[in-house]
């Protein structure tokens, strides 16, 4: 439960901060205005993915280190000959997606301003993922976490958000892409018209490949959506 | 929308607290379905009566007796997406009731067991819902 005692006490804090957050209770008219918002670009509301795909690959493959590329080709054979009743991929036993696999899930997740943070409540597994835009570095002591350490910017409307401090746990996509502890993501996400936010995401994990990569996704805002609680380990039948 | 008052954050706080609370108390830590096990290419369409209906999380459940071509009783188990997708996509929990027939388009197990990924159901009355809760 580790995770989750962290997720509590990130959401204990969030109830205390300068934000909106009681906006979070009510469908709310989007863009809400905060006093966060009111001094950078407000990308809160409740986003969901516009075309959800297995893949979070670009259309051309990205150069990937030999053992990278072996242990997806092992993956894509044991998801082709995949049991539903055994677990494969991570989530199936309820591990976190990570990110940026988090991002890009279908279902819901909703971004809250707050005074020194940008929160992103993510529905799937109830997990909380929070951007410092505060200034603050990466520490230099990173425990490897699923969600990493994110710090933000905004450059004009675009908000540039640095990640690193990853473990090696999760699978980038529901294809099975691997990535090492080494991988430092940079997303360069941006609301592109009032119902649309897009997310440009680089990859650069020099031990799983050998160039940096990117792609991107694109979410619509669902004004009348509410983030719900969702439960991994309620209903399950897989032994 | 004004920032809450201090007495809404500390029940905002308390309430978090419970909730993780009885969240913590379920220990088991069992897996759910993705969709890498069903062949999303190749969809049957299946009617049959259902036996039994799990509304839950992560993902709701549909029990079916399914005739195969011979006239035989099957029994299949029907996986929808989470109840928050299904009913933002129009499903109410009581919708299906165990005695409901169904006419059902889902991706079968690859490896032939008699389970299906819901991409569609039908009720009797003619009424048509995603299964997925999303495109």
């Amino acid at each position: 439960m580790p995770n989750r005692s962290f997720a509590l006490v990130l959401l204990i804090a969030a109830c205390f901060a300068t934000s909106d957050a009681g906006a979070q209770n009510t469908p709310h008219p989007s863009p809400v205005k905060s006093r966060a918002s009111a001094i950078h670009p407000d990308l809160s509301g409740v986003w969901f993915i516009d075309e959800y795909h297995r893949t979070i690959l670009p259309k051309e493959d990205p150069p990937f280190q030999p053992w990278a590329k072996e242990l997806l080709a092992k993956r894509d054979y044991d998801n082709t000959h995949h049991d539903p009743d055994i677990a494969i991929d991570p989530t199936e036993r309820c591990i976190p997606p990570g990110t940026p696999r988090i991002m890009f899930q279908p279902f819901p997740w909703e971004i809250v301003n707050s005074r020194d943070r940008i929160l992103i409540i993510f529905e799937y597994q109830s997990l909380l993922r929070q951007i410092f835009i505060d200034g603050r570095k990466h520490p230099d002591d990173l425990e490897p976490t699923y969600m990493g350490h994110s710090i933000g910017k905004f450059e004009g409307d675009t908000l540039v958000v640095d990640t690193v401090g990853f473990n090696d746990k999760t699978w980038l996509d529901p294809m099975g892409l691997p990535h090492s502890d080494a991988m430092h993501l940079t997303e360069r996400i941006r609301r592109v018209d009032h119902d649309t936010l897009v997310d440009e995401y680089t990859i650069d994990d020099p031990k799983a490949y050998t160039q940096p990569w990117k792609a991107s996704r694109t979410f619509k805002l669902k004004s009348d959506w509410q983030i719900k609680e969702y439960v991994c380990t309620e209903n399950n039948t897989v032994k | 929308m004004e920032s809450p008052g201090m007495a809404t954050r500390i029940r905002l706080a308390i309430g978090l607290l419970i909730a993780f609370g009885t969240l913590a108390a379920a220990t088991s830590l069992s897996a759910h379905h993705s969709s890498a096990g069903y062949d999303m290419e190749h969809p049957l369409n299946l009617k049959g009566v259902v036996t039994n209906m799990e509304w839950g999380n992560p993902h709701v459940f549909i029990y079916m007796d399914i005739k195969d071509d011979s006239g035989n009783v099957e029994q299949w188990r029907v996986e929808g997406n989470s109840p928050n997708m299904l009913v933002r996509s129009g499903w109410k929990k009581e919708m299906i009731k165990t005695g409901d027939v169904l006419q059902i388009n889902g991706a079968p197990a690859k490896n032939g067991s008699k389970v299906m990924r819901l991409l569609s159901v039908t009720l009797s009355n003619g009424q048509k819902y995603d299964g997925q809760g999303f495109k």
